[in-house]
């Protein structure tokens, strides 16, 4: 009898991560990156939502691949109606068949947004910003102007930028030897002279932040969303509109999961968060830039790097690379740069 | 007597089909920018066998092996007083000491390890943060606690009367120490050794904040590969390399160290 209850305890302790969390019967649920990001969206297009349909909103949160992988172990029968990530990452959501195809019908905003903002049949950006170069001045004594500088001898270990994904400053440097991200091996030569440069690599956004807050990397190639939220917490960071090449332009996206149930509800969430008010709240809470060309820019903000306001601000001042490009080249970019920039 | 088998039988068969999808995503082509794969290959296994992926490999033995010498050293002496001292309030303390790390979480212990390792609250003479030397001094650290409890219950089950008899005979401390204590400590040696060992070969967080991507160990790279390049065979594959190239490891080191123990 005993043995019995045991195992039926072993059993039921085994299968409890295979049963999904509770949820309101009618929750439209969403996935998006935790901490700020999660919060924003609750408090910003979430309540709106919810306010304005009556259909609560729930929200699964994880790292971009954390719940890539998740979509993937429920395809066909998905566990979340609507997903953010990056425009790069959505593009293996759609190659493995986890987004439904956007009813354009359905998103009446999506006519008032940047061209740029269209990243496929599937998916759609929510917001943007852009990788700069971002520096403490009080630890660098010279003033940085331009992706350039990054190779100034002077800033020699004191650069940190991100591992996980080098895409940056790989086109950054291709471009500055007359390629971008497809011909990316001409700037081979170039990225390697900034090699010894580099003081650390980082693998997370709070990684970032504290090396900047630490000192440890006082020069970053560093995402404007970060160094907008570094600079809230009184931390003196200058944020860089380079002179010579733009920004890189990353553009968070959102897609509706195939075989949802709630894919009415999850367009008119996207179409919510598409409008022109709920952007301009997004612009203040998450100092990203609008994809909504008549959403409202606070003075303070316009003009700075990674928050495009108009038609041209976005031709001239980011650089968007090609997302299936991205998606392609990337395992090779990591492979590269680990071998020749990381590895000692 | 049979049913008492079975919970032993789930968990062990839940282990074996994790160990068998790792296996099959391992031989499955990659595709880059996409998640669906192709055919069966055996790519994966030549692709991370590249000096920068054998590199990982080696620096992760090295530095398992260094951890678990230098651990050895430093926590044999707090082990030794923990295990001896005639104060029970000594013995809370060392015990309240040793302890603690366990309760502040990996995380927390390896940023506290940031600060430390930077210039901003001891100036070193070397470079320490975002270096081996720096990851050295966190995996040791991490791996203390462990090390001590255990070298303490071995220390604790050696009836100091085989001390006093060698002592009584006119060996020198040092002499008991080399001909008695550490002898009759062995077994404590050995498995606080091959723990260390074994955990340092999976050491993710140390590695990967105090190295500051520059210094990869093994379970970095798997990450980086998997999460990061979104490269799921490739990561399957060298898992599966860096498992059997542990288990190789730690066969060869518990039969060399149980040899010199006996």
């Amino acid at each position: 009898m005993r043995s019995r209850l045991v195992v039926t305890l072993l059993l039921a302790l085994l299968t409890l991560p295979l049963v999904p969390p509770a949820r309101a019967q009618n929750a439209l649920v969403i996935s998006v990156w935790g901490g700020n990001w999660k919060d924003t969206v609750d408090k910003v297009i979430g309540k709106a939502f919810t306010a304005k349909t009556g259909i609560p909103v729930e929200y699964e949160v994880g790292g971009t691949i954390d719940r890539l992988a998740k979509a993937r172990v429920a395809k066909g029968n998905p566990l979340v109606d609507l997903n953010f990530t990056t425009t790069h990452v959505a593009r293996l959501y759609i190659s493995d068949g986890l987004y439904d195809k956007l009813d354009m019908a359905k998103l009446p905003n999506s006519k008032e947004i940047a061209k740029e903002a269209f990243r496929s049949d599937f998916h759609i950006g929510s917001w943007a910003y852009v990788y700069t170069v971002v520096y403490r001045p009080d630890q660098v004594k010279e003033d940085i102007t331009k992706w350039s500088d990054l190779w100034k001898p002077s800033l020699k270990g004191k650069i940190a930028m991100p591992d996980f994904d080098p895409s940056h400053i790989i086109t950054i440097a291709a471009l500055m030897e007359g390629g971008n991200e497809v011909n990316w091996q001409k700037g081979e030569a170039k990225l390697k002279q900034l090699k010894e440069s580099v003081a650390a690599f980082y693998s997370t956004d709070a990684q970032s932040q504290d090396l900047m807050k630490t000192g440890q990397g006082p020069v970053q190639v560093m995402l404007s969303v970060n160094a907008y939220h570094l600079q809230e917490q009184g931390i003196a960071v200058k944020v860089v509109q380079p002179t010579d090449y733009p920004g890189i332009v990353g553009i968070d996206t959102m897609g509706v999961m195939a075989g949802s149930k709630k894919a009415d509800a999850a367009h008119q969430f996207i179409n919510l968060a598409l409008s022109k008010e709920i952007q301009a709240e997004l612009v203040k809470t998450l100092r990203a830039g609008p994809v909504n060309l008549g959403a409202t820019v606070p003075a303070n903000l316009k003009g700075q790097p990674g928050i495009f306001s108009t038609t041209a601000e976005w031709k001239e001042r980011g650089y968007i690379m090609n997302d299936e490009a991205r998606a392609k080249n990337l395992p090779g970019w990591r492979e590269w740069f680990t071998a020749n920039i990381v590895k000692k | 007597m049979r049913l008492l088998l079975l919970p032993a039988v789930v968990v062990l068969a839940v282990f074996a089909a994790a160990l068998g999808a790792l296996f099959r995503w391992s031989v499955l082509e990659f595709i880059p920018g996409s998640l669906q794969t192709g055919g069966l290959t055996l790519a994966n296994f030549r692709a991370v066998l590249a000096p920068q992926y054998l590199g990982a490999v080696r620096d992760t033995i090295v530095l398992s092996a260094l951890t678990t010498v230098l651990t050895l050293v430093c926590a044999y002496p707090v082990a030794y007083a923990l295990a001896r001292t005639p104060s029970r309030w000594v013995r809370s303390l060392i015990l309240v000491l040793t302890l603690a790390p366990f309760f502040t979480g990996a995380i927390v212990r390896t940023y506290a390890w940031v600060l430390v390792l930077g210039n901003t609250v001891v100036t070193w003479p070397v470079p320490m943060l975002f270096t081996e030397r720096g990851v050295l001094v966190g995996l040791v650290h991490f791996s203390m606690p462990t090390m001590i409890l255990i070298l303490a219950a071995a220390l604790s089950h050696i009836d100091p009367v085989y001390e006093r008899a060698a002592a009584s005979l006119g060996a020198p401390p040092w002499r008991v120490f080399r001909r008695v204590t550490l002898p009759l400590s062995m077994p404590g040696i050995v498995s606080g050794a091959l723990i260390v060992f074994a955990w340092t070969l999976s050491a993710f967080p140390t590695p990967e904040l105090l190295g500051g991507g520059k210094v990869k160990m093994i379970a970095n790279v798997v990450k980086d590969l998997g999460l990061d390049s979104f490269n799921w065979p490739g990561a399957a594959a060298f898992a599966m390399l860096a498992l059997a190239l542990t288990l190789a490891l730690l066969t060869v080191v518990g039969r060399v160290s149980t040899g010199r123990a006996t």
